[in-house]
């Protein structure tokens, strides 16, 4: 749940809440079926989008090999996953959480930046194709918040223990 | 051709099995801890790692250590298979099919969900056949009474284990510097018990950096 609700419900348990605390709920409230909609969206279409997105992404990136394309292929649609998550819910300190602090280290480490920017394009734009534009902006706040931080890293050497 | 269905294992796309709000779940009703298998978990309140310190000095005085050692390669073992059996079934890989960075990864958020602080592996000596494991912010170290000499001896005897099970070979591994002593974190150095005999008496006098230099010299 969004944090400022979260702690809405909270304050509750002490006094009625105010209006603009009840404003808030039922924003929240009114935005639900728009958020299903496009929760139900993502989770129907996500092989065809991805799809979409991995023949361009391998068209467009012939000197790299498939399995470094298939790494960054499941990191988005890891990412997919839990912002179309974070869309329901409202909360995006859950891509922040559950998703970022497990892939932004391994992508460091494999150093895939240049094709996840490429992967990204191709992938906003199927989601532009297929959202309406204000579902889109349920989902931007999550999804930018992922990219960025993928993007904004710098490399770090390949570890070299083995087995 | 890249088929992105493929790349689903029974429909889904692992994640961090370790993530805190979702590996350990409370029960507040029953006062009960578990992980997200249904296994317990047991918190320790402070009180209690202070006197296990102390009462382990009452009771045994200087071999406290070496209690305290055997008790963390006791732990180490059992952890090992734990983290191993967890995170073979959550990635659904075997553990040899696993690359190195993922299963590091995963041990240091396994380390951190459980609350033993942050876990980090530094290998600038790995060619001299050593492995430094760092470990910051340790409940363990917090806790420890002061003594002019590193006090994690449990998380020692934990890396020992943990780490000769994973290579296949009989491991030693000694503290060098202690965040009990003002360090900035727990170093721990791993290696061939032989090749660590001579740093037991390091310790007492010599900071990581100086006993680094001494033993590659």
């Amino acid at each position: 749940m969004h944090p400022q609700i979260a702690a809405v419900f909270d304050e509750a348990e002490n006094r009625y809440l105010k209006p603009e605390e009840l404003k808030l709920i039922s924003q929240y409230v009114a935005s639900m079926p728009e958020r299903l909609d496009a929760y139900r969206s993502l989770r129907d279409r996500e092989l065809e989008i991805v799809q979409a997105v991995a023949d361009q992404l391998e068209a467009a990136s012939p000197q790299e090999s498939e399995e470094t394309l298939e790494r960054c292929l499941k990191n988005a649609l890891l990412m997919l996953r839990y912002c179309a998550l974070s869309l329901l819910v409202n909360d995006e300190s859950l891509v922040e959480r559950r998703f970022l602090a497990w892939v932004s280290p391994l992508a460091k480490v494999y150093d895939t930046k240049a094709i996840d920017a490429k992967l990204y394009r191709l992938l906003n734009q199927q989601l532009s194709k297929m959202l309406t534009a204000k579902q889109l902006s349920y989902l931007s706040p999550s999804l930018s918040l992922a990219q960025e931080a993928l993007l904004s890293q710098s490399s770090t050497p390949q570890m070299v223990v083995s087995h | 051709m890249i088929s992105v269905a493929d790349l689903l294992v029974n429909n889904r796309i692992p994640g961090n099995f370790f993530t805190p709000d979702v590996y350990v779940r409370g029960d507040l009703e029953v006062g009960l801890l578990e992980n997200r298998q249904g296994d317990r978990l047991l918190a320790v309140p402070e009180t209690l790692i202070q006197a296990i310190y102390s009462g382990l000095y009452k009771e045994t005085g200087q071999a406290n250590r070496l209690v305290l050692f055997n008790c963390g390669k006791w732990w180490g073992k059992s952890f090992y298979t734990r983290f191993c059996e967890q995170v073979t079934g959550y990635y659904s890989l075997p553990l040899a099919d696993m690359p190195m960075v993922e299963f590091i990864q995963a041990l240091q958020e396994c380390w951190m969900a459980h609350g033993w602080g942050k876990i980090e592996m530094d290998q600038t000596y790995q060619q001299r056949g050593f492995l430094i494991v760092k470990i910051q912010n340790s409940a363990f170290a917090r806790l420890a009474p002061q003594h002019n000499q590193p006090a994690c001896h449990l998380e020692a005897g934990i890396l020992a284990s943990f780490f000769s099970q994973l290579t296949g070979k009989e491991l030693g591994c000694i503290q060098t510097s202690c965040e009990s002593m003002g360090a900035d974190c727990n170093r721990f150095l791993l290696g061939l018990p032989k090749r660590l005999e001579p740093i037991e008496t390091m310790v007492l006098n010599l900071d990581h950096d100086a006993i680094m230099q001494q033993l590659c010299a």
